[in-house]
């Protein structure tokens, strides 16, 4: 089943870079492929679409893939951290204190546009210090998880009025910005990124997976249950919810509120493939990736040449595939 | 005295001493009690006496201040906690969460104290012939909040199972059965406790399913062991109305002693018209 999803992703990434403005045949993104990675001479029409292909498609289904994979494994493991399947990163604070600290720089800096380095780094600056007050005050008082949901919700709301507050002061331009920036995107997505973004994902899925039997403790037996399993709780848990919340804080910092995957893409893959995490993480890390991918690919067809920003799209095209997955599950969900 | 059978071969589950506090208050007060093997001990008292604390602190979920936990020569709490889990297994009273797995996969968690990076086959064997020990073959791919109480309980004990204890520490099983399963679940842990020559130790509410099923009961009262022996001569009418404030009277049915509560004195809160 993991095999066959990754097969639909490369199907979906391959036909991605053929899609768009300017449609390339398979046989062409594969020869362009070919010549760039070989250096074989090449006729300026072909570089043409060679840079295409290399420079603006290939970047652009990078991020959306390891943006989708970085979302959806944050959400599964903060879900099943916190035994709670309305949780994802957006619930906790972490997006709208990357907002705020994008809009912070659209506002004050000289914001180099989406991705420029400035916006990026104010962005994770703000995600990682809420992740850390977060944390920090659960971990100070002991707190359950149902306070932590809660320190999430007030610290959403709490950026959320930030940066309402700067938009009430920003110039019509900076505002423009503001809005845009919070919608969620790929666009202008550069290899920098993709790599800047793939390799936290990378190196948190290998330790996710070492950690998935541990987690498995945790989320289904509960905290006593699972002490008594030979587990070091305190430690899986800080572990589990470091990665996870850093690697939503990275994602988010490079495109932007993309909402709705890190909630949907976990309960999209628990019910197809089960909640054991072993299987779980890997296989939430490729739906995301599908789905931010499909929604990205969608949002730059459909009304070509104009772009729907991917935020918006994902949302068109999870609600109601999430909505008739619950309804069609034969099972009572959850 | 009844049959007190493995109490002097193989080692003995001892707890020696164990004291506790929380909040300012004492939960346990200096707690002794031994369990032999094939042995299974019910542990007695009132709600807030300290029965699922003392189990807890066997486990090092809850740290005591003093005492000392034995399994004949080793010292469990000087163990890993994964050389522990190897040791001591705990069924807790059962905590639901949001998501479920199948019966399968939620006994093969009781491996993880044997577990590498993924199950091996001798992981899947223990964890098939557990299933089928507990009747729950047939159950193996159903997902667990499928489950009625009782099955859900055996799946809790067979988890515990399949991490091949030697001391059983079971959370008051029986709380959320119906008559039938509370029965069923308690000649399942006698059986399993005697079979596998088991040290275990149950905390549990009604004494009259304790007197039937434990081979010896301890009574908590105060944080104290404040009697312990077989039920029918541990089970007294004074004993009782002092660890749980209530006249009884205990009558012998087949050879079991029956504990029926009496009138609650009248200076007793009640609510009025």
């Amino acid at each position: 089943m993991l095999a066959a999803a990754a097969l639909l992703l490369l199907v979906a990434g391959v036909t991605a870079v053929a899609v768009g403005t300017r449609d390339i045949s398979v046989t062409d993104v594969v020869h362009a492929l070919w010549t760039r990675t070989f250096h074989v001479p090449v006729t300026p029409e072909e570089l043409s679409t060679q840079t295409v292909v290399w420079e603006l498609r290939m970047p652009r289904v990078g991020l959306a893939v390891t943006a989708g994979a970085g979302l959806a494994v944050a959400g599964v493991v903060l879900q099943g951290l916190l035994r709670n399947p309305m949780v994802s990163p957006f619930t906790l604070g972490i997006s709208s204190a990357a907002g705020f600290g994008a809009s912070l720089t659209i506002l004050f800096g000289q914001a180099g546009g989406r991705g420029g380095i400035t916006l990026v780094a104010s962005a994770l600056g703000m995600a990682l210090l809420c992740a850390g007050l977060l944390l920090g005050l659960s971990w100070l008082r002991q707190a359950s998880p149902v306070t932590l949901i809660l320190i999430g919700t007030a610290l959403t709301y709490l950026f959320q009025a930030l940066t309402s507050t700067l938009q009430y002061v920003a110039s019509e331009h900076q505002l423009a910005e503001i809005v845009r920036w919070n919608f969620g995107s790929v666009n202008a997505a550069t290899w920098g990124q993709t790599v800047a973004v793939g390799l936290p994902v990378g190196v948190c899925l290998l330790v996710l997976g070492w950690q998935a039997g541990r987690l498995n403790a945790i989320a289904f037996a509960g905290d006593d249950a699972a002490h008594a399993l030979g587990v070091n709780v305190a430690r899986t848990r800080l572990v589990c919810s470091l990665i996870a919340v850093m690697l939503a804080a990275v994602v988010v910092s490079f495109t932007g509120v993309i909402g709705f995957v890190g909630l949907v893409a976990p309960h999209i893959a628990r019910l197809l493939i089960g909640a054991d995490h072993r299987f779980l993480i890997p296989f939430a890390a490729v739906t995301g990736s599908l789905l931010v991918l499909t929604a990205d690919t969608v949002g730059r067809t459909l009304f070509s040449p104009a772009v729907i920003p991917v935020g918006i799209v994902v949302a068109f095209l999870g609600a109601p595939l999430f909505i008739n997955l619950i309804l069609t599950r034969r099972r009572q969900f959850l | 005295m009844t049959a007190d059978p493995g109490a002097t071969e193989r080692a003995v589950f001892e707890i020696r001493g164990a004291r506790s506090r929380y909040a300012m208050r004492t939960i346990l007060d200096g707690v002794d009690l031994t369990v032999g093997a094939g042995q299974l001990v019910g542990l007695l008292g009132p709600n807030g006496s300290g029965k699922s604390t003392l189990l807890r602190a066997v486990c090092r979920i809850h740290r005591v201040t003093d005492g000392s936990f034995r399994l004949g020569g080793t010292d469990l709490h000087r163990l890993s906690p994964r050389a522990r889990a190897r040791v001591l297994a705990y069924v807790p009273q059962g905590t639901p969460g949001p998501f479920s797995l199948t019966v399968t996969e939620a006994v093969m968690l009781g491996r993880t104290p044997h577990l590498g990076l993924r199950p091996t086959r001798t992981d899947v064997a223990r964890v098939r012939a557990v299933l089928g020990l507990l009747d729950l073959t047939d159950l193996a791919d159903r997902h667990v909040d499928e489950l009625s109480g009782g099955q859900a309980q055996r799946v809790l004990i067979a988890r515990a199972l399949a991490q091949e204890p030697t001391v059983l520490l079971l959370d008051e099983p029986t709380s959320a059965l119906d008559l039938r399963h509370q029965v069923e679940t308690l000649h399942l842990v006698r059986a399993l406790t005697e079979r596998r020559r088991l040290h275990t130790l149950m905390a549990i509410h009604d004494l009259n399913l304790a007197a039937r099923y434990c081979h010896r009961v301890a009574f908590l009262h105060e944080g104290r062991i404040v009697a312990c022996g077989p039920p029918t001569e541990v089970y007294r009418p004074e004993l009782i109305e002092r660890v749980y404030g209530l006249p009884v009277e205990i009558s012998h049915h087949r050879g079991a002693p029956e504990v029926r509560p009496g009138l609650l004195p009248d200076s007793a809160p009640f609510p009025t018209g």
